[in-house]
């Protein structure tokens, strides 16, 4: 999850696709694969827009500092 | 003005003063001496504020003065929050508080916030080019508050309309008392310790409380100061700025608000996505039609160049060809004259020219020349050629 693409990593780099394929001069093997790897973000990114479920969770420490082990549980349970 | 007979009731001017004095009004702060202070058995508390010139009927509803922490002194200076009201009955303005304080008190309140906020402008922690912008796509976001209060519930409502598929992690903290300041610093201190976190939401709900101690505290400002992600204060008070709010990147007047304000609204997101995706599809067939108008022109030109090239070769032959026609049959003429004077001196070499001039050759059968009388015995045939052909003869005997 965290060297997964963010949204806002898919988003941007889909612009500089957009971007690169409105250049003329681009091989067409280069377009196609630039085409190919836009279509996978697409796709990433309508899926996380889809995701409907919001997780909340509470975040615990025993401990009077704040410096002990953290435990993250649903939150009330 | 009006007329006799459109005179209007009493309850009616009753109404309509009370309606001029309440309607739209809003709750404010007064400052002013206390006199007159009278209790009665209702549990409703009577007396009046003053000042220099003018003096204000007041009233504490029995429901607010058993609440009521400040100890109202007859002649002591305080901050009275209330709302102007007309009793219908009477048509007498009153002034209804819901809330004192000593005024001495908030002057030693209000300083203590000043030299804070003093103390904190000296170390450059409110300045604006410390804030942060917050993240566009937040994934994980913290709420700092109270589990008890509405705010946990305020800001799931929010991101499950703008953003659903963001995580919420809530750290439970006191916000008001006298646990929250070190309650709200060391929840801050568990958020630091979290990992992948968007930003922070730190916040109580309004419902006009008015405990903001802890978020004029100095160890939650610095706290929230030397937070590692993008803080958002939501201190639930429009008219009060806490330093807290000051110190934070982003201040939002409520939870909800600061639920906005960290989460994009994912119907702006799918118009974002769905114009990159029409964009992504244009841009490639796009390439590829201007690609084949390219090859197009690319070939008219290879076309129209060989042509040309043809054409060129063509005319080279022409010229050449026209050069060396002449060329030829000048050649051939002079050969032909030549020829011609050859032809005549042959000719006048020639034996049968001789034969012109009345000699004549006799030759053997077999074409050997007769040149001696014992060449030709009696009876010989032999052919006797003359200027114009030959005869046939025969030696007689």
């Amino acid at each position: 999850m965290a060297n997964a693409p963010t949204l806002g990593d898919d988003l941007q780099r889909l612009e500089e696709i957009v971007r690169r394929l409105e250049d003329e001069t681009l091989e067409l093997e280069t377009a196609l694969q630039l085409f190919e790897e836009g279509v996978g973000r697409l796709k990433a990114a309508q899926a996380r827009l889809t995701e409907a479920e919001t997780r909340v969770r509470q975040v615990l420490d025993d401990s009077a500092t704040g410096d002990g082990p953290l435990r993250i549980e649903p939150l009330g349970g | 003005m009006t007329a006799l007979d459109e005179a209007w009731t009493v309850s009616r001017l009753a109404r309509m003063i009370k309606g001029r004095v309440e309607d739209g009004a809003e709750p404010v702060w007064v400052r002013g001496e206390l006199v007159g202070i009278k209790r009665y058995p209702s549990g409703h508390l009577y007396f009046g504020l003053r000042d220099a010139t003018s003096k204000v009927d007041c009233t504490i509803w029995r429901g607010v003065a058993s609440r009521l922490r400040t100890e109202l002194i007859e002649g002591a200076e305080v901050f009275a929050l209330g709302m102007a009201s007309v009793w219908e009955e009477r048509t007498s303005l009153r002034f209804t508080v819901t809330q004192v304080l000593p005024a001495a008190a908030v002057g030693a309140q209000a300083q203590s916030v000043e030299r804070v906020k003093q103390a904190l402008l000296a170390d450059g922690l409110l300045d604006p080019a410390r804030k942060r912008p917050l993240p566009a796509f937040a994934a994980r976001v913290v709420v700092i508050t109270s589990v008890a209060g509405a705010v946990v519930h305020d800001i799931i409502t929010v991101a499950r309309r703008r953003w659903p598929s963001v995580e919420l992690l809530v750290v439970n903290s006191a916000v008001q008392g006298e646990t929250a300041p070190a309650e709200l610093v060391r929840a801050l201190h568990i958020v630091s310790r979290l990992d992948a976190i968007d930003c922070c939401i730190i916040g109580r709900g309004g419902g006009g409380k008015d405990d903001l101690a802890a978020f004029n505290d100095e160890a939650v400002c610095r706290a929230i100061a030397a937070s590692p992600v993008p803080v958002i204060s939501a201190v639930g008070h429009e008219v009060d700025v806490t330093l807290a709010d000051l110190v934070a990147d982003v201040r939002a007047a409520t939870p909800s608000q600061a639920a906005e304000f960290a989460l994009p609204d994912r119907h702006d997101v799918a118009v974002r996505v769905a114009g990159l995706h029409t964009a992504l599809n244009r841009a490639l067939r796009n390439l590829v039609t201007a690609r084949r108008a390219r090859m197009d022109r690319t070939r008219d030109r290879i076309g129209a160049a060989l042509l040309d090239q043809l054409r060129r070769s063509e005319r080279r032959l022409l010229t050449v060809q026209a050069r060396l026609a002449p060329a030829l049959s000048r050649a051939v003429d002079t050969r032909r004259s030549k020829l011609a004077r050859l032809t005549a001196q042959l000719h006048a070499l020639s034996p049968v020219a001789v034969l012109g001039r009345g000699y004549s050759l006799a030759r053997a059968g077999d074409g050997r020349l007769l040149r001696q009388v014992a060449d030709l015995p009696a009876g010989t045939a032999f052919t006797l050629t003359v200027a114009d052909g030959a005869v046939a003869a025969r030696v007689e005997d």
